[in-house]
């Protein structure tokens, strides 16, 4: 079942599976944070707003704005 | 003499290109050494690294170091620059090689921009850097694979120790482009994004094929455990202020003892050219004018080298992204963004380049914010003019909590324009409309120990910036008031001379002090005098006399210019030029109450005056280049000049 990044918390291990805005998608991409992608949630800070996520050995800071806009499935 | 015979060298030009973080300037300081130099992309202000190396006996390159960017899709003003070099057919001159430098250590992603340069189909090699990393992370690259695969050259490298020069240079002295076939046809994509998706598809195969993982990755383990104190949200904040609050004690208390010998030298290089050259208006010219006025800028070098030191050293361990991290959330509300961080620490050693570097926000609203507001930090520029006023108001022995006063009130200078600059970014948060949306997509490198040649060509480079660019306009400024101040409308020198010629002629005259008479009174009457009396009504209220008026009036071509123009008033006319100008100043009364200038009120007034005010003529023409027009400088010169008035009119209403 599809959920926000977001709504995930620290330590989850989740897949991408879509993100709702173009500029973003080619933003996250081009940093290696690509479809298909298991992304580790690493840090929050307060209010979770922003965020740290892990894509391999990649670490991503995104605002909860952004992470709202990302689709994921939790990883088996 | 010997003659060497005269070769025909064949010319290259290498371009640098690859993501931010993957040791791209490591790569260009390691090949080009100390022969580079920094220039300018025509039309934009954009900084370019240019430098040469010899690759052969025969070849020798001219390389380019462009700004770090992910992909060829620009996102920011500062990836435009690159897409925009590479898109450029008319660069022909010369034979071109790109040479794309990807971090091994994350080669996914870096993959990227390589194979969007081979399908622009320009001749491509590629420098996989920071093999080290991927050797501790157990990992391994089948280089030959990779390079079938990808039909361009690999070069694994660590330009971090030089490994790998020697067969870079190799590979470029024998290389002949070869088409290599297209990595994603122009009919898989009918655009960016699905290209991208494409791209990453193919490249996932690659990668698959030629990266084996044995193990968890070190690198990424070390930086999660300092991560978990430096992203924290009460230790990470106290780190930080510590780290700033450290920086600022060490660039006043270490600096103290070269500022000394700079002081010192060029008193002494003053009274020996005075002596050794022939009297006359020119002796005056070079030492009053020139060399006063130079030797009040060069003594902050150290200063200013020191601070560009600190913040190379935390932008090159990759600290700097983690405080982004840290302050986004509270620059968002202020309508700026964790990016604006790194513009507003470049503010504090020169609002030129940090306004530069504002260029990596992506958001047009939160780019106009940052650049409206970083000229309120304060630079190292007002660190001569800080630094001579608490000298002169707050004894250097006085203490506060066992640490150096003046230390503290200098920090204090800083707070408040980082203060006023949160302030005014709130309010134009307001004014400033737009629709488009914000995002904080940013990379947190690994951390690593700063690479020292990358941090003294950065220190060696800004410095060299500042000392020419303000040197030149200091010199000229200089110039100027020394004959502004040296001449006097009609006879009214003359009959300064007329007036204490009786004095001087009695026998028991004190012929020092009634000469410093004479030069305070010419001063008074010169033509700098007249303009300085003319705007003294409007200055009276903050404190200031017509000397400082002068001053200011000549700070606005920058404000450095404030301590060479105090040095070049108190030297003119002064037949011994042995002490400081400290000393002069703190002996300045005024003209008509006979109390003394630099009184706490007046210090005060002054320091405000200088951390608020637009005085510098190279921030108000590169906020012209930056925003595309004069709109924006001129509402940022008359807020800035206006908040300044009236802060000072305040502070020295509350201290006098």
């Amino acid at each position: 079942m599809k959920s926000s990044l977001a709504d995930h918390k620290v330590g989850d291990r989740v897949i991408l599976k879509e993100v709702l805005d173009a500029q973003l998608t080619i933003q996250l991409y081009s940093m290696g944070c690509v479809i298909g992608e298991e992304l580790l949630i690493e840090r929050k800070a307060p209010f979770g707003d922003p965020m740290i996520i892990s894509v391999e050995d990649s670490f991503i800071s995104l605002r909860k704005d952004d992470a709202q806009k990302m689709q994921v499935i939790l990883s088996e | 003499m010997e003659k060497k015979a005269f070769k025909v060298e064949d010319k290259l030009r290498l371009v640098l290109v690859g993501n931010p973080n993957s040791g791209k300037s490591t790569l260009f300081n390691s090949l080009t050494g100390l022969n580079q130099r920094i220039g300018n992309f025509p039309g934009v202000t954009v900084e370019k690294k240019i430098g040469s190396v010899r690759i052969n006996e025969k070849v020798v390159a001219e390389v380019i170091d462009l700004p770090g960017t992910y992909s060829l899709s620009p996102r920011s003003e500062d990836e435009r620059v690159t897409f925009d070099y590479l898109n450029d057919s008319t660069r022909t001159d010369l034979p071109e090689l790109i040479v794309v430098v990807a971090d091994a250590s994350n080669l996914k992603r870096n993959l990227l921009l390589a194979t969007q340069l081979i399908d622009s189909e320009q001749p491509t090699i590629l420098v996989l850097n920071m093999m080290d990393v991927v050797e501790r992370n157990k990992q391994n690259i089948d280089i030959d694979k990779l390079q079938k695969r990808l039909g361009i050259p690999v070069i694994p490298m660590n330009a971090r120790l030089g490994k790998g020069t020697r067969e870079l240079k190799s590979i470029i002295g024998n290389y002949q482009y070869k088409k290599a076939n297209k990595f994603i046809e122009d009919h898989e994509s009918k655009d960016a994004l699905e290209n991208t998706i494409n791209r990453f598809e193919k490249i996932k195969g690659i990668i698959a094929d030629t990266l084996t993982k044995i193990g968890e990755s070190r690198t990424a383990v070390i930086t999660r455990k300092i991560d978990s104190v430096f992203t924290h949200p009460i230790w990470g904040f106290s780190i930080f202020l510590f780290i700033l609050f450290l920086i600022f004690q060490a660039i006043f208390s270490w600096s103290s003892y070269p500022m000394e010998w700079i002081e010192g030298g060029f008193l002494v290089l003053g009274n020996w050219l005075a002596e050794t050259l022939p009297q006359g208006v020119l002796n005056d010219l070079l030492v009053d004018g020139v060399l006063a006025g130079l030797g009040g800028i060069i003594i902050f070098i150290p200063q200013i080298a020191m601070l560009f030191m600190f913040i190379a050293i935390l932008e090159d361990t990759g600290y700097l992204s983690r405080v982004s991290f840290l302050t986004d959330a509270l620059l968002k509300r202020f309508g700026l963004n964790g990016r604006s961080i790194i513009p507003l620490l470049g503010g504090a050693a020169c609002a030129v380049p940090a306004i530069m570097s504002a260029r990596t926000i992506a958001n047009k609203k939160e780019r106009l914010l940052t650049i409206f507001v970083t000229p309120l930090i304060s630079c190292s520029a007002r660190i001569p003019v800080y630094t001579l006023l608490i000298a002169l108001v707050i004894p250097a022995d006085k203490q506060f909590l066992s640490f150096n006063l003046q230390g503290i009130v200098m920090m204090g200078l800083y707070l408040l324009g980082f203060v006023a600059a949160m302030v005014t970014a709130f309010i134009m948060k307001y004014v400033v409309k737009s629709e488009e949306r914000s995002h904080f997509v940013m990379e947190l490198p690994i951390y690593r120990t700063p690479r020292w040649s990358n941090v003294a060509m950065t220190i060696l480079n800004k410095t060299k910036l500042f000392l020419f660019e303000a040197g030149k306009i200091i010199i000229a400024v200089s110039i100027v008031l020394w004959v502004l101040s040296s001449y006097g409308p009609g006879d009214e020198m003359a009959n300064v001379d007329a007036k204490y010629k009786s004095e001087l002629a009695e026998s028991n005259a004190d012929v020092t002090a009634i000469n410093e008479k004479i030069a305070t009174d010419k001063l008074e009457v010169s033509y700098a005098g007249h303009i300085g009396k003319f705007i003294e009504p409007a200055i009276r209220p903050l404190g200031f006399d017509w000397k400082i008026g002068i001053s200011i009036i000549t700070s606005f071509a920058a404000r450095e210019v404030f301590v060479g123009t105090m040095a070049t008033l108190y030297t003119v006319g002064n037949e011994e030029n042995t002490e400081g100008i400290k000393a002069k100043m703190q002996r300045a009364t005024f003209s008509d109450t006979g109390e003394k200038v630099y009184t706490r009120a007046t210090g005060y007034s002054v320091l405000i005056f200088y951390a608020f005010a637009l005085q510098c003529m190279a921030t108000v023409a590169i906020v012209v280049k930056e925003t595309g027009g004069w709109k924006w400088p001129i509402i940022q010169l008359v807020y800035m000049g206006a908040l300044a008035y009236f802060s000072s009119l305040l502070i020295y209403q509350i201290f006098s």
